[in-house]
């Protein structure tokens, strides 16, 4: 179990990010209409500390074995792809129109 | 000598045992397939069908009934082409072609898809995972009986001319009772939600199934990929479907309560709709997608005569596409006025998820290259696969793009783009499969000749139909109209695909032809006839219900089928023929299969029928808003799950069983951590998504959504005062529960828990009108969802106690308290948060 749990740390933490950075962009745009230098600043913070959570998994995961891929580093890799890729709209996409 | 030691290893659990069980002794096959065929074959007779619960049998029901299923949408689809040949259709009037393209979208993805991959896998996976059938086995059969029943009801209503008329997706407010008076919407929201009971059932049994029945030995890294995909795709199902659920409960409450949730002049929006729909729509696509790619992966290998290539590549390519399609979903709504920003992340996401299914795409490729491929006739459908998926794969790639989706939305583009996927990426794999297994299915060869024919008649056919009309999207034509007098240019592209439209549904009575001759005239059957790598073929032809005679240890992986079958068949595999005269498999741990315990199944019985009776009693009387009786129908419903319940307390031998020479293991009556439990908890995250769902409605709504003032808050403070005794009484029940399993804390658990019921009903007087704003709406749905949750607890806690009455619960005996104690728990959590929401919202408003 704890394997399977390892496996799904990488991805698990891609969607809490990802929803993070969305749900405070919805937050943002009802509250003040705009995403202004300071909002959009939070939300690169967010993003770049959910990008900063995968140094120190990928550093101390244990090496998997039984198998040609590390599923678990995989896993993590997969969610790092992923966190970068999907939130770095939040450097040049306008904001609230 | 059996020897079941840990090996070295630090982490990771998949490889932390090293299994040696010892053969037994060898035995008469012929007399052990009478011993277990006595035990495990369905009655005789009708009744027999009636009362089976056997995954074999259920399995091939499942996939009979969806591909009937199937064959009616293909007829309503012929209708839609017949009225669209020309421009000025006079075949079907207006109402009648929206209710024909609704429940066309609705069978094909409701009734015929998610069925045909539920029955493919409650047939195939306890023959893959070298077991005797699935973990709950009246589940599947009560999964099967709310299928047909739901579907039923809607035929029901599209020959009364009652069906749904508003699209496959229901939105609203299309859907409400404004605008979509009568009961055709209704039909849809209480349908499609009794048969998902089928979809969550079926979810939890797959992953329990894979998770705690493999053959000893069987590591997750080691599993037929079959079984990945279905783990996967059981996941998405438990977290897929519930925000879809959520949102066809609460559509309905606004139609038969007038709660507003969607309606925007009170609050609510309809966009809250479509978030709940697509939450579960996106992810859908691969639920079908996923099974298909499982079997690919299965036959493709052997049909080449080799070995998948990148095992493990497609392992990581499974599990990005499970997470990153809960990622995508607003890519269905990029017309609504969502902002540019939230569109660019899930344009990514959408562009993204390309990478994945191209791993898989490849690895398939490269499998073919380095093998010898065959062109057997599952292979002319694995070929035809390729060919249409990439091009639908494409075409999505194309609609993840912003401004391209602007232009193609709503039109006929979209409409060729999913069948592709749908058809391309499930019906031609499907195809495949059922060619691939057959037979297994039958014991029958196949009759040469009308099998290819039907495969080039079904391409030709298809891509004649659908190729063209990415064209007719291009040029302008909007789905769902049945109409197009002004647009002549249209006229020969619809004529072209309609006539080959007709061509495809030949090709596909061709193909059926074919499996009905092949198991009617078919002569018999070798063994192993595609000389597999894997335990689906280690068995006799036709497969019997109990498919292994002795289930297959690890010896007996990763060899040719053909060398472990009389092996298995005489008994020198482990849990050998049925000399206590029941029904038992073995269970085994998560991670590395370490056998754990012998889990006894019950036997037929026409309880999962009943039960789905009295549901489907209660769908038909909500639908004709007898709201009152449809309350009291629930009681039977109770009742059923009660003698349901009862129906596992021990009633044979509890003593261990010898599996192997000298190795004994408990029955699960003594086991730690039943299947029963694993059950629960995924029956849990299936029920924390609907619940989350909820929540996420309520943040969308408070946040999001314009809509007027919010009214003041007339709540005083009688109901704060109840509902912090509900909280109270929550968690000292909860507390009780989770102590030592007595009478007496199971009797305290059970008072606290009716007055918890008792707190929450005095709250509900003192709640604002949940007709006046969408956010009351919602505060009283929580409110309902905290307090059935509270009555299933009491509940629960009332079997726990009656159990301990009859001395069912022992020192080394749990009963029911392990699913009380989780059940109570959630209950105190979802009580607690709602609480503080509740608290929260008033504060901050």
């Amino acid at each position: 179990m704890k394997w399977l749990g390892a496996v799904l740390i990488g991805p698990t933490l891609w969607f809490a990010i990802f929803l993070a950075v969305y749900g405070l962009h919805g937050l943002i745009c009802a509250q003040w209409g705009v995403v202004d230098f300071s909002g959009r600043a939070v939300m690169i913070v967010v993003w770049g500390i959910g990008v900063a959570l995968f140094w120190p998994l990928l550093r101390y995961m244990p090496a998997g074995h039984a198998c040609s891929i590390d599923l678990p580093r995989a896993g993590l890799w997969i969610g790092l792809g992923a966190t970068v890729f999907t939130l770095f709209p939040v450097l040049i996409a306008s904001s609230c129109s | 000598m059996t020897d079941v030691s840990p090996a070295a290893g630090p982490q990771a659990d998949t490889a932390a045992t090293t299994i040696t069980l010892a053969a037994n002794p060898r035995q008469r096959a012929l007399r052990l397939h009478r011993e277990l065929s006595q035990v495990w074959a369905n009655d005789r007779g009708l009744w027999g069908q009636v009362t089976a619960v056997s995954h074999t049998t259920l399995g091939l029901r499942f996939m009979a009934t969806a591909f009937v299923f199937f064959a009616i949408g293909g007829i309503l689809s012929m209708l839609i082409r017949a009225q669209l040949a020309t421009p000025d259709g006079a075949f079907l009037d207006t109402e009648l072609y929206n209710q024909i393209f609704t429940m066309h979208g609705t069978i094909m993805m409701f009734l015929f898809a998610i069925p045909m991959l539920e029955g493919i896998a409650i047939w195939l996976l306890p023959k893959m995972l070298g077991t005797r059938d699935m973990a709950f086995p009246r589940l599947t059969a009560l999964g099967y009986w709310c299928y047909l029943f739901g579907g039923l009801i809607m035929l029901t209503a599209l020959l009364f001319g009652v069906a749904p008329r508003d699209g496959w997706f229901m939105y609203t407010p299309l859907s409400n009772a404004v605008f979509s008076p009568g009961i055709n919407a209704d039909v849809w929201l209480l349908g499609v939600t009794f048969v998902e009971i089928s979809a969550i059932a079926a979810a939890i049994e797959i992953t329990v199934t894979i998770l705690r029945q493999r053959a000893p030995g069987m590591r997750l890294m080691e599993m037929p990929l079959f079984a990945w995909y279905m783990l996967g795709t059981s996941a998405m199902m438990l977290v897929g479907f519930p925000p879809l659920i959520a949102g066809s409960v609460l559509l309905e409450m606004e139609r038969a309560f007038d709660w507003p949730f969607f309606d925007p002049t009170r609050g609510g929006d309809p966009l809250l709709w479509q978030h709940l729909f697509w939450l579960f729509g996106h992810p859908e696509v691969y639920i079908i997608f996923l099974p298909a790619a499982g079997v690919m992966s299965m036959m493709i290998p052997v049909l080449c005569r080799t070995t998948i290539l990148g095992y493990g590549a497609i392992v990581a390519a499974i599990l990005a596409l499970v997470f990153l399609s809960f990622g995508l979903w607003v890519h269905h709504m990029f017309t609504v006025g969502i902002p540019h920003m939230a569109l660019a992340f899930f344009s990514a996401a959408s562009v993204l998820v390309a990478v994945p299914t191209a791993v898989q795409i490849f690895a398939w490729i490269g499998t073919m290259w380095k093998g010898n491929p065959q062109l057997h006739l599952p292979m002319y459908h694995i070929l035809g696969f390729f060919l249409t998926f990439v091009m639908g794969g494409l075409t999505g790639v194309m609609l993840a793009i912003v401004p391209f989706n602007w232009q193609a939305h709503d039109t006929a583009f979209v409409t060729a783009h999913l069948h592709y996927v749908l058809i391309g990426g499930f019906v031609f794999p499907m195809m495949a499969a059922a060619t691939y297994w057959m037979p297994l299915m039958t014991g029958k060869r196949r009759i040469k000749g009308l099998g290819e024919a039907a495969f080039w008649v079904i391409l030709i056919g298809f891509h004649g139909t659908f190729f063209i009309m990415h064209l007719t999207g291009l040029l302008g034509m909007p789905r769902r109209i049945d109409v197009y007098p002004d647009n002549p240019e249209w006229i020969w592209l619809n004529l072209t695909s309609s006539i080959f439209g007709f061509v495809l549904t030949i090709g596909f009575a061709m193909y059926a032809m074919d499996l009905i001759l092949q198991a009617t005239l078919g002569k018999r059957q070798s063994r192993d006839p595609w000389q597999a790598p894997t335990l689906d073929w280690a068995m006799p032809l036709p497969a019997p219900n109990y498919n292994f005679a002795s289930l297959p240890t690890a010896r007996h992986l990763r060899r040719d089928a053909r060398e472990v079958i009389l092996p298995l068949a005489r008994g020198e595999g482990v849990l050998a023929g049925a000399p206590r005269g029941q029904r038992e498999f073995l269970v085994t741990s998560v991670g590395d299969a370490t056998p754990d315990h012998v889990a006894i199944l019950p036997g037929n019985t026409a309880l999962p029928l009943a039960l789905s009776s009295a549901i489907g009693a209660f769908v038909l009387l909500m639908l004709a808003s007898l709201y009152a009786l449809a309350g009291l129908a629930l009681l039977p419903v109770a009742a059923l799950i009660w003698v349901w319940a009862r129906g596992m307390a021990p009633q044979d031998s509890l003593h261990p069983v010898e599996v192997a020479p000298n190795f004994r293991l408990p029955v699960h009556h003594h086991a730690m951590t039943s299947l029963g439990q694993s059950g629960l908890f995924a029956l849990l995250i299936a029920n924390g998504t609907l619940y989350a769902s909820l929540l996420f409605g309520l943040a969308f709504l408070s946040v999001v959504t314009p809509g007027p003032e919010v009214p003041a808050a007339t709540v005083g403070g009688v109901p704060v005062v109840s509902a912090l005794g509900v909280l109270a009484a929550s968690l000292v029940a909860a507390q009780f529960a989770t102590a030592d399993q007595s009478a007496t804390n199971a009797l305290v658990a059970l008072v606290g828990n009716l007055v918890a019921l008792a707190a929450l009903l005095s709250v509900l007087p003192f709640l604002d009108d949940p007709t006046a704003h969408a956010r009351d709406a919602l505060r009283a749905a929580l409110a309902g969802y905290v307090g059935l949750h509270v009555l299933v607890a009491a509940g629960m806690a009332a079997f726990v106690f009656d159990q301990h009455r009859r001395s069912e619960v022992t020192a080394t005996q749990q009963g029911a308290w392990p699913a009380c104690r989780l059940w109570q728990r959630y209950t105190g959590a979802v009580t607690l948060i709602t609480l503080v929401v509740a608290i929260a919202q008033e504060v901050l408003t």
